[in-house]
């Protein structure tokens, strides 16, 4: 078998990917360990509205509610509120994971991927040092893939580009840990996703309450790594639960762990190898985020790879405009995320109380983490000191 | 003496794959969609038992 690029992952990031790559004609496969695309879902579910600029889904069926606005509860509970009134109404949705994963995969198919499933990457296929596509386990059979290019979109464990020498493996202080449950016969009528920090509910993460759909809702939990002893999520998103009458009668309707890379951005090129999605850690470290970024940077990564198909270049420098492209779009973003991580973390809740308290009337004009860094620094002159870097790097 | 090694309550792991991402040693793989842990690799550093979100992995018992 030999194709132009084997794209290991059947995730956002390998489906668009995938899609434009394809889409010029470049002869593309999809390897997806799992036995179904999308299943299981291993995510809280919510997804800027940007995503419709990217034009890479069809219909409406993988949105479970469109989103009026977030509230931020701080530890004692003051509420922040970003509205879509205010944010010229683009905020964002709450999804169908798998659904949504299978229109993104079926994009790819109908622009000429292949997808094979229940195949694992075990390694590279090498010959003389140099990259020639994956040895994958394709259900009881080991067999051989050649690619002038392969993709490593296989997620926060990333495998891929360990095998090809980057250093992917995570600290404990840039992971967090996640559980949720999809809430059945809850009380929760808002179609505004909530989100509450502090201490003694999420250490060094939050807790959100994702509507979607009437009486149902993703509540999860994301603790840093770092600041986790076995089992503290579980027990923390329980007792969170247990304590609001609201949702204390809910059912689960499923469960997940999920693990969220919250790093700085790394190497994404070796020679003829990438790395997109949450395997490069395009992930924002305040928000936890990826999946806007992973369709971003798939569009960057197909359309590299199209284009070296067609100069039949498959060398470092050439696939190097990939990450130029996605570093250039949002990687400063990231960084000044993983900053503003840092110093959040610092805080203590009574602090957070303050912030919050001061931003309870605010009328937020955007919805980013940006918007609100901004009205701290406006209401707190006194924060630039610690602040100041970050709004350097805004501006960068 | 030697230290207990890593284990993965099989009926207990989710499969997230939170444990492989921080693994120092990189000694745990997932296997049929089973987090297992490399014995011979493991260095009984705890990262992984304590990023569990659910307790899924324990001390092995001697």
């Amino acid at each position: 078998m030999k194709y132009d690029v084997v794209i290991v992952g059947s995730g956002p990031a390998g489906s668009v990917t995938a899609r434009f790559a394809a889409e010029t004609g470049a002869k593309v496969l999809i390897v997806e360990r799992r036995a179904e695309v999308g299943v299981p879902v291993l995510c809280g579910e919510g997804i800027s509205q940007k995503v419709d600029h990217f034009k890479v889904l069809e219909g409406k069926r993988w949105i479970a509610t469109k989103m009026n606005g977030a509230h931020i509860f701080s530890p004692n509970g003051t509420k922040i509120t970003l509205s879509a009134e205010y944010a010229g109404n683009e905020t964002g949705y709450v999804v169908y994971r798998d659904i949504f994963d299978q229109e993104l995969a079926r994009g790819a198919v109908q622009k000429g991927a292949e997808i094979m499933l229940n195949t694992c990457a075990i390694d590279l296929l090498k010959k003389d040092g140099k990259i020639k596509g994956i040895i994958a386990q394709h259900f009881d059979e080991t067999i051989e893939i050649e690619a002038n290019i392969v993709v490593g979109a296989d997620g926060v464990e990333s495998r891929i580009g360990k095998w090809a020498g980057i250093q992917t493996t995570l600290k404990p202080y840039d992971l967090e840990t996640c559980v949720q449950y999809t809430l059945s016969n809850i009380d929760w009528d808002s179609p505004y996703c909530d989100f509450f920090i502090g201490k003694h509910i999420a250490p060094g993460g939050y807790l959100w309450v994702f509507p979607k759909g009437k009486d149902v809702a993703n509540v999860g939990i994301g603790i840093l790594a770092s600041l986790s002893e076995s089992g503290k999520a579980v027990k923390f998103l329980d007792k969170f639960i247990a304590t609001r009458p609201e949702l204390k009668k809910g059912e689960p309707l499923r469960v997940i762990t999920g693990a969220d890379p919250v790093a700085e951005p790394i190497q994404s090129v070796k020679d003829n190898l990438i790395l997109v999605g949450d395997a490069a850690r395009q992930v924002d470290p305040i928000t936890g985020g990826g999946l806007m970024h992973a369709i971003e940077a798939g569009k960057y990564a197909g359309e590299t790879i199209a284009k070296a198909v067609e100069k039949q270049r498959f060398d470092n420098q050439t696939l190097l405009e990939y990450e130029t492209q996605w570093k250039n779009a949002f990687g400063k973003k990231l960084h000044r995320n993983y900053v503003a991580k840092e110093i959040m973390l610092d805080m203590e809740d009574k602090t957070l109380d303050m912030l919050a308290d001061s931003l309870k009337d605010y009328k937020f004009e955007e919805f980013s983490t940006m918007s609100i860094i901004k009205a701290l620094v406006t209401k707190h002159p006194s924060l630039l000191v610690k602040l100041t870097p970050l709004m350097k790097l805004a501006r960068a | 003496m030697v230290k207990p090694k890593a284990i993965v309550k099989k009926e207990k792991c989710l499969a997230c794959g939170g444990c492989i991402s921080v693994c120092p040693r990189d000694a745990i793989l997932m296997i049929s969609s089973k987090a297992v842990v490399n014995k011979i690799q493991c260095n009984s550093c705890s990262i992984c038992v304590k990023t569990c979100p659910i307790g899924a992995i324990d001390w092995e018992e001697k």
